[in-house]
C-alpha cells in the first residue's frame, strides 16, 4: 500500500466518527439546519451569547450533542473490548461480555432500580457489579494455579450464568407497573438518558480502557498465539493477559453502566474490521475503535428518529448490522478465513 | 567455555509421579543435540523446563550462565527461541505479522516494532526461502511452509539457541529435507545451536553428515539413558533397547561421497 494512501485510509478512519457525530446533530424529530448547529457550537464552546433561539440550544447542546458523543465512546468500547478478546482468547466468535461484565452490570442496575430508583446508584452499581463479576471469573480461573484461557472462559461462563439467573430472580420480584419495564428497558440498552455528566463520569473507566488496549495492541498478537508461545516469544502472559483483561473490562463496565446492555457490537464489529484492514491487532484495535464509534451513533440516530417511540439500541444494532454484515461478507470473500 | 545452555540434573512432574528425574546435559555454541525417545518419555516436557515454562522440582538449569528461574521470559527469549510441535492457528495473521512477533522480547509493553524489527523479520524470512510467501496468510500455507515459517520467527528473536519440537513431524520427505538443511545451513554461517526432539534418529546421521557437530540423548522411563555423539549413541543395540525394536542401521553412499548411516526399524520385540 502507498504511504498517500494509507495516510488518507488512516485519517478517514479518524474523522469518522467526529463527522457522524456532527451530521447526527441535524437528525430527529425536531428539524435543525446546518447553520444553526454551526452556530450553537461555535457559542457554546466560545462562550459567547448565542443568537439562537433557546429551544435549538438545548436540542442541540444538551440533547444531541451528549447523546452523540456518549454514544461513539460507547460503541468505541464494546467494540474495541471485543476485538482485544477475541485476539486475547484466541477465539473470533467471543465479545466483550465474555467474562461477565454485561450480565454482572445488568445485575447491579436491576437491583439499583428496585432499590433506590436513582439514576447515579444505577450507574455506580451497574459498573461495581460488572468488575465484581470480572474479577470473580478471574478468581474461578486461579483456582488451577496459572490463569488457563479455557479456565478463564469457564469462569466467565459460571458468572454470567449465575448473574443472569439473580437478574431473572429480580424481575420475578420487581413491582411490574413501574419497575419491570425499567429493567427490561435497560436490559436492551438506549442512550437515551445521555448528559454531559454521564461522559464525565462513565468516560474516565472508558478513557482508561481504550488507552490501554491501544498501547497493548501490537502486544496482543503475540499473546493470541497462545500462552506458551507468548512465553517462549518473551511475554510475561500472566501480567500481560491480566492487563489487557482489566482493561477491556473498565472499558465494557463503562459503557455498560451508561448505556445498558448492547449486544453485537463486541461481536460482529472486529470482524468487519477483519474483513476490512486485516487480522493484525496493531492496525484492527483502532479500526474496531472508529468502526464501533460509528456504527453506535448511525444506529441511535435510526433508534430516535424511525418511530416516535424510541426503540432500544440492543435490537437495532442487530437488525442493521445483520444484513450489512453478510453484505460486506460477500464483497470481500471473508478476508482469508 | 561456558556452555550455551547446560540442565544440571532436573527433575520435573505434573503430579507426585516424576515425569523425568535427573536429566542432565548441555549444548555449546554450534551443536545439535538430538533428543530421541518413545512417545510419553517426556520430551516436550524437558523443552517446556529449558523454556522456563515449566518449573523444575529440582535441579538447575543454567542458560549462558545464568540460571533460568532468576531471569524473566523476555530475556530467556533473546537465549532460546522456540519452534512448536503443534502450532494452533486461529487468526489468518499474514506470514510477515507472525515473523514479526519473534521481535516481541526486544520492544517495550507498549511499543510495535520498528523498521529494523521489519528488516530483521525480512531478513529472517528469506534464510528460510520463504520471502516470496511474506504477504499470504499463514492459515493457507501448507505444514511444511508454516513449519519454515515458524523457523523464520525463531531465527526473528536473534538467539543462540534454538529449541525444535518435532520440527518435521507430519512433513513429507521433501519438506523434510529442507528444515534439515536449513538448519545445516544455519548452523553452519550463523553458528547457532539447536536442541531438537525428533522420533527420526536418521535426522542425527544425516546432520553428522552434513558436517554439524551432533550428540544424540536418548530419553526413556525418566531419564536420559544416554549421551554422546552419534556413532556412540546410535547403536543398533541402543537404538533396539531405546524403541524395543529390532533395528538395522544400513549405510548408503550419496552422490556427494562420503557414507551416511540409516536406521531401519525391522521390527517390533515381543515380550515373553
Amino acid at each position: 500500500m502507498s504511504t498517500t494512501k494509507r495516510t488518507s485510509l488512516i485519517l478517514s478512519f479518524i474523522l469518522a466518527p467526529f463527522l457522524v457525530i456532527l451530521l447526527s446533530l441535524s437528525v430527529g424529530r425536531y428539524p435543525v439546519d446546518a447553520w444553526t448547529i454551526i452556530q450553537v457550537i461555535w457559542c457554546k464552546l466560545t462562550l459567547q451569547p448565542c443568537p439562537v433561539d433557546e429551544i435549538y440550544q438545548t436540542v442541540v447542546w444538551d440533547i444531541r450533542l451528549p447523546r452523540a458523543i456518549l454514544g461513539a465512546v460507547v460503541g468505541g468500547c464494546l467494540a474495541i473490548s471485543g476485538a482485544s478478546f477475541q485476539g486475547l482468547f484466541r477465539n473470533p466468535l467471543v465479545n466483550a461480555g465474555l467474562l461477565g461484565v454485561s450480565s454482572g452490570a445488568g445485575f447491579g442496575a436491576s437491583l439499583a432500580i428496585i432499590m433506590f430508583d436513582n439514576v447515579l446508584m444505577t450507574y455506580l452499581l451497574a459498573f461495581g457489579f460488572g468488575m465484581l463479576a470480572v474479577v470473580l471469573s478471574y478468581l474461578i480461573a486461579r483456582v488451577y494455579k496459572a490463569t488457563p484461557t479455557i479456565m478463564l472462559v469457564l469462569g466467565g461462563v459460571i458468572v454470567s450464568s449465575v448473574f443472569s439467573a439473580l437478574i431473572s430472580l429480580l424481575k420475578y420480584l420487581a413491582d411490574p407497573a413501574d419497575q419491570l419495564p425499567a429493567i427490561v428497558f435497560w436490559l436492551m440498552g438506549s442512550l437515551a438518558h445521555a448528559r454531559f455528566s454521564d461522559i464525565m463520569m462513565a468516560g474516565v473507566p472508558m478513557l482508561i480502557g481504550i488507552s490501554g488496549l491501544l498501547l497493548l495492541r501490537w502486544r496482543i498478537n503475540v499473546l493470541s498465539m497462545g500462552d506458551r508461545e507468548a512465553h517462549s516469544l518473551g511475554i510475561n502472559t500472566t501480567i500481560n493477559k491480566g492487563i489487557v483483561i482489566a482493561c477491556a473490562s473498565l472499558a465494557t463496565a463503562g459503557a455498560v453502566c451508561v448505556s445498558g446492555i448492547i449486544g453485537w457490537v463486541g461481536l460482529v464489529i472486529p470482524h468487519i474490521g477483519r474483513m476490512l484492514v486485516g487480522n493484525d491487532n496493531k492496525v484492527l484495535i483502532p479500526v474496531s475503535l472508529s468502526l464501533g464509534a460509528v456504527f453506535l451513533v448511525i444506529v441511535d440516530d435510526v433508534s430516535r428518529t424511525l418511530t416516535g417511540a424510541e426503540i432500544p439500541l440492543g435490537i437495532l444494532t442487530a437488525l442493521i448490522g445483520g444484513p450489512f454484515f453478510v453484505y460486506l461478507l460477500k464483497k470481500t470473500k471473508g478476508g482469508g478465513w | 567455555m561456558v556452555a550455551l545452555l547446560k540442565v544440571e540434573e532436573i527433575s520435573f512432574g505434573y503430579t507426585a509421579a516424576p515425569v523425568f528425574e535427573q536429566v542432565s546435559l548441555g549444548i555449546s555454541p554450534g551443536q545439535v543435540l538430538c533428543l530421541l525417545g518413545p512417545n510419553g518419555s517426556g520430551k516436550t516436557t524437558l523443552l517446556d523446563c529449558i523454556l522456563g515454562w515449566l518449573k523444575p522440582r529440582a535441579g538447575r538449569i543454567m542458560l549462558d550462565g545464568a540460571d533460568i528461574t532468576d531471569i524473566p521470559a523476555r530475556q530467556i527469549a533473546r537465549h532460546v527461541a522456540y519452534v512448536p510441535q503443534i502450532h494452533e492457528k486461529t487468526f489468518p495473521y499474514l506470514v510477515k505479522d507472525i515473523v514479526l512477533m519473534g521481535r516481541a522480547s526486544y520492544l517495550g509493553p507498549f511499543a510495535a516494532p520498528s523498521e529494523e524489527d521489519m528488516a530483521i523479520s525480512a531478513q529472517a524470512l528469506d534464510k528460510v526461502g520463504m520471502s516470496s510467501f511474506k504477504e499470504r496468510p499463514y492459515t493457507q500455507l501448507s505444514g511444511g511452509e508454516g513449519q519454515l515459517v515458524m523457523v523464520a520467527r525463531a531465527l526473528a528473536q536473534q538467539t543462540p539457541l534454538i529449541i525444535m519440537d518435532e520440527p518435521t513431524a507430519h512433513l513429507d520427505y521433501h519438506h523434510e529435507l529442507i528444515i534439515l538443511e536449513t538448519i545445516v545451513k544455519l548452523i553452519r554461517d550463523q553458528g547457532l545451536s539447536v536442541l531438537m526432539a525428533t522420533h527420526n534418529p536418521n535426522h542425527a546421521f544425516y546432520l553428522q553428515k552434513n558436517g554439524v557437530d551432533t550428540l544424540v540423548a536418548m530419553m526413556k522411563n525418566q531419564h536420559i539413558i544416554n549421551l554422546g555423539g552419534v556413532e556412540e549413541v546410535l547403536s543398533e543395540y541402543k537404538l533396539g533397547e531405546l524403541y524395543e525394536i529390532v533395528a538395522r542401521i544400513v549405510d548408503c553412499v550419496p552422490d556427494d561421497g562420503g557414507i551416511l548411516h540409516q536406521v531401519v526399524p525391522v521390527s517390533t520385540i515381543t515380550r515373553s
